[in-house]
């Protein structure tokens, strides 16, 4: 009787959402996989015609695609790479018996509430009058110079945007759990005489498994997918050289008119992000130790 | 028992609730349009226009308010800015939520929206487009220009004369002699148009036949590569290169404000930037000089867009679009607004055009003598723009030591790229 009573109001609850994931993600999705073996430029009175797995027989040929998808990953793997790292840092910090660690947690934080596609406009403006202004000043041209319109250090700049806007939000994972450690065994390993170094070796990462499982997988899929920092920071360019995949297959299919063809690019792109944080979730979750 | 019964209740009703939304949302769309059909046609009836001209969007929502003051259909103007303009009108259609009135850029963007647009033929005022400037699509005219525009070098008269830039020698040495004086002496900006697109323009319209032309270089005839005009153009590139910084670091606001403040001596723009440079109430006189490829003194005029009426619409909202398009080009308000608000240098001979602008004026005259080059660009492939030819633009401006030369075989791959 009360579970049935439940069951209802699960249903109520759960109704409305699942209607939307059915309308804007779970329809599309599979209408794309339709569209995707035609030949298609996206005009709705035009044809279409079949071309069964051309398509995706074309994308090994295609060394814009195959080039974003190597830019994508370089970027992936620098912006998971730092991306953890200073929010690790920063949890840390901020765990630890810092008088300002409230407003510290807060201003790490925040970033993440600006949206990405104004984030990346105010980095245009820090590498473009901020930093040519730095490097006039103290010399350090090398360094200091507009990133974004340099083919190399565009992407770096890409890298450098998206942990100052992810950072904030990972730390938080981490501060999670960091603070489900239980005190006794940090107190006991104390007593033993373990020094901060071995603590943290030893019992925090350990212990921190779980989290990093969770800030793996996000960082890895948002990275992956990045597009609004992307398009507003660098447009992709200069000279296409931070095309990402997401980027890359909306110019297919709007700037080129390649509606099929951008589809099964999308398909791919689909199978590589759920191949890579599948296999993460899986290899980390085995490391995750049990108290 | 009860609280099941609640909640199966509460279930269904929100379902119910929902449902009577969505209808309620499209009985009052399909009530709005029969209406119109029978009763008072205007007083229910609404267009909607999709343009791209930042620059007039707030004049023609002035007009469209007179139009709507003065017949009673309601006209709403969206707007946009930039280069993505087609990929947003694609998206509308799709959705079935296309406007009633869009913009066309040229024959290739026409061919493929050939099953929306409707046939301007019979319009009235159809016949009165100036000769060659109507937009067709397999001889039905689809598209009426907003204008005709003219681009080239806008130039500073108080640091340029005309002499000064009548052929690459003289070119050149008035970059360096600029560059001296530690002023910009050409301003090109980062958006794909104003980097590439404009100034790639010459070397085409220089071909004695430039449809032909550019067929041969599709089907792989001949290259830019060794065509006498682009290998001037190369070398043009290079001189702008080496004596001008970098454009990728300006924006078209900047460019025309540098222009404004005197730090550059010429920009590569069209006359459309004059409205800008009212703003910015400028102190020194300003014209427009052909760029000296090959040392023409043409102006490149053209048609940068048209106006095209949404045939898959239905037939009372088709209509309405008409009549405002034919309002707006045979009403006196009409004309009023396209010459003085919009600034444009009309198209159509029955508009009559007093006080330009001073760079208007320069494309006017060009036009009226006869002293034009055309728009080849209105038939270069779709969006290789800024699809492939603004990064091989970004690439030379970036790499210190790629040649002209280099930058012109670049173009040919990104040509072979478009039309793959």
């Amino acid at each position: 009787m009360q579970n049935k009573n439940n069951k209802g109001w699960y249903l109520l609850f759960t109704a409305p959402l699942f209607i939307i994931f059915l309308t804007v993600v779970v329809i599309p999705f599979v209408i794309g996989i339709y569209y995707s073996f035609f030949k298609w430029d996206g005009i709705g009175a035009n044809p279409k015609v079949f071309v069964g797995f051309d398509n995706f027989i074309k994308l090994f040929g295609d060394t814009r695609f195959l080039e974003s998808t190597w830019k994508t990953t370089l970027f992936t793997i620098l912006a998971v790479i730092s991306v953890n790292i200073v929010g690790l840092v920063f949890a840390l910090l901020v765990t630890s018996k810092l008088r300002t660690s409230n407003a510290a947690r807060t201003m790490v934080f925040m970033p993440y509430l600006i949206g990405g596609l104004i984030l990346g406009y105010i980095w245009q403006f820090i590498f473009l009058d901020v930093f040519t202004l730095i490097g006039e000043v103290t010399g350090l041209e090398n360094v200091f110079f507009n990133w974004l319109i340099d083919m190399d250090f565009a992407l770096y700049a890409l890298v450098f945007v998206f942990t100052w806007q992810m950072a904030g939000y990972i730390m938080i994972i981490y501060i999670a759990g960091i603070q489900s450690i239980p005190n006794d065994v940090m107190e006991a390993s104390m007593i033993d005489g373990a020094s901060w170094w071995q603590r943290l070796k030893n019992i925090t990462f350990p212990l921190l498994m779980p989290a990093f499982t969770i800030s793996l997988f996000l960082t890895l899929s948002s990275a992956f997918k990045i597009y609004d920092v992307n398009l507003s920071l660098t447009g992709g360019g200069p000279a296409n050289s931070t095309e990402m995949f997401a980027m890359n297959i909306y110019n297919e299919i709007f700037g080129y008119g390649n509606y099929g063809y951008g589809q099964a690019k999308a398909i791919i792109f689909f199978l590589i992000v759920a191949a890579i944080t599948l296999t993460q979730v899986y290899i980390t979750k085995k490391r995750e130790v049990e108290l | 028992m009860k609280f099941q019964k609640r909640t199966w209740s509460s279930l269904f009703i929100i379902a119910l609730l929902l449902l009577l939304s969505a209808c309620s949302g499209s009985d009052e769309g399909s009530t709005g349009k029969e209406n119109s059909g029978d009763s008072d046609e205007a007083s229910t009836q609404k267009i909607t226009i999709f343009q791209s001209k930042v620059e007039i969007s707030d004049q023609l929502e002035a007009l469209a308010k007179e139009y709507t003051t003065e017949t009673g259909v309601e006209v709403e103007v969206w707007g946009t800015t930039g280069d993505d303009y087609f990929e947003q009108l694609q998206i509308r259609l799709n959705s079935d939520q296309g406007p009633s009135i869009f913009s066309l850029q040229n024959v290739t963007e026409a061919e493929k929206m050939k099953s929306y647009v409707a046939d301007l033929s019979s319009e009235a005022y159809a016949k009165d487009i100036a000769p060659g400037m109507e937009l067709k699509v397999e001889d039905k005219i689809v598209g009426v220009p907003y204008g005709v525009e003219g681009f080239g070098l806008v130039y500073n008269k108080d640091l340029v004369k005309p002499e000064d830039v009548a052929d690459y020698e003289s070119f050149v040495s008035t970059l360096e002699k600029l560059k001296a004086e530690d002023i910009t002496g050409l301003g090109l900006s980062k958006e794909a148009y104003f980097l590439i697109g404009h100034i790639s323009n010459y070397p085409f319209s220089l071909q004695s036949d430039h449809y032909e032309f550019i067929d041969k270089l599709t089907s792989g005839d001949v290259t830019m590569a060794e065509t006498k005009e682009f290998q001037e153009f190369g070398k043009f590139m290079e001189a702008i290169k080496a004596n001008t910084p970098s454009p990728l670091d300006v924006t078209y606001d900047k460019e025309v404000g540098d222009f404004a403040a005197g730090k550059s001596a010429m920009i590569h723009q069209g006359n459309w930037a004059y409205g800008m440079l009212a703003d910015f109430d400028v102190d020194f006189e300003v014209g427009m000089l052909p760029f000296p490829l090959n040392g023409t003194d043409k102006l490149a005029v053209g048609v940068g867009n048209n106006w095209a009426v949404n045939g898959k619409k239905d037939e009372a909202e088709t209509k309405a679009a008409k009549d405002f398009l034919n309002w707006m080009f045979t009403s006196e308000t009409g004309h009023r607004y396209i010459v003085e608000e919009f600034g444009f240098v009309p198209a159509l001979t029955t508009i009559e055009a007093n006080d330009l602008d001073p760079l208007s004026q320069d494309v006017l005259n060009a036009s009226n003598s006869g002293q034009t080059i055309p728009w080849a660009q209105n038939y270069y492939p779709a969006n290789i723009v800024p699809n492939d030819f603004a990064p091989k633009a970004e690439e030379f401006f970036l790499s210190k030591d790629m040649t002209g030369e280099e930058f012109i075989e670049n173009l040919d791959d990104a040509w072979k790229n478009a039309v793959k």
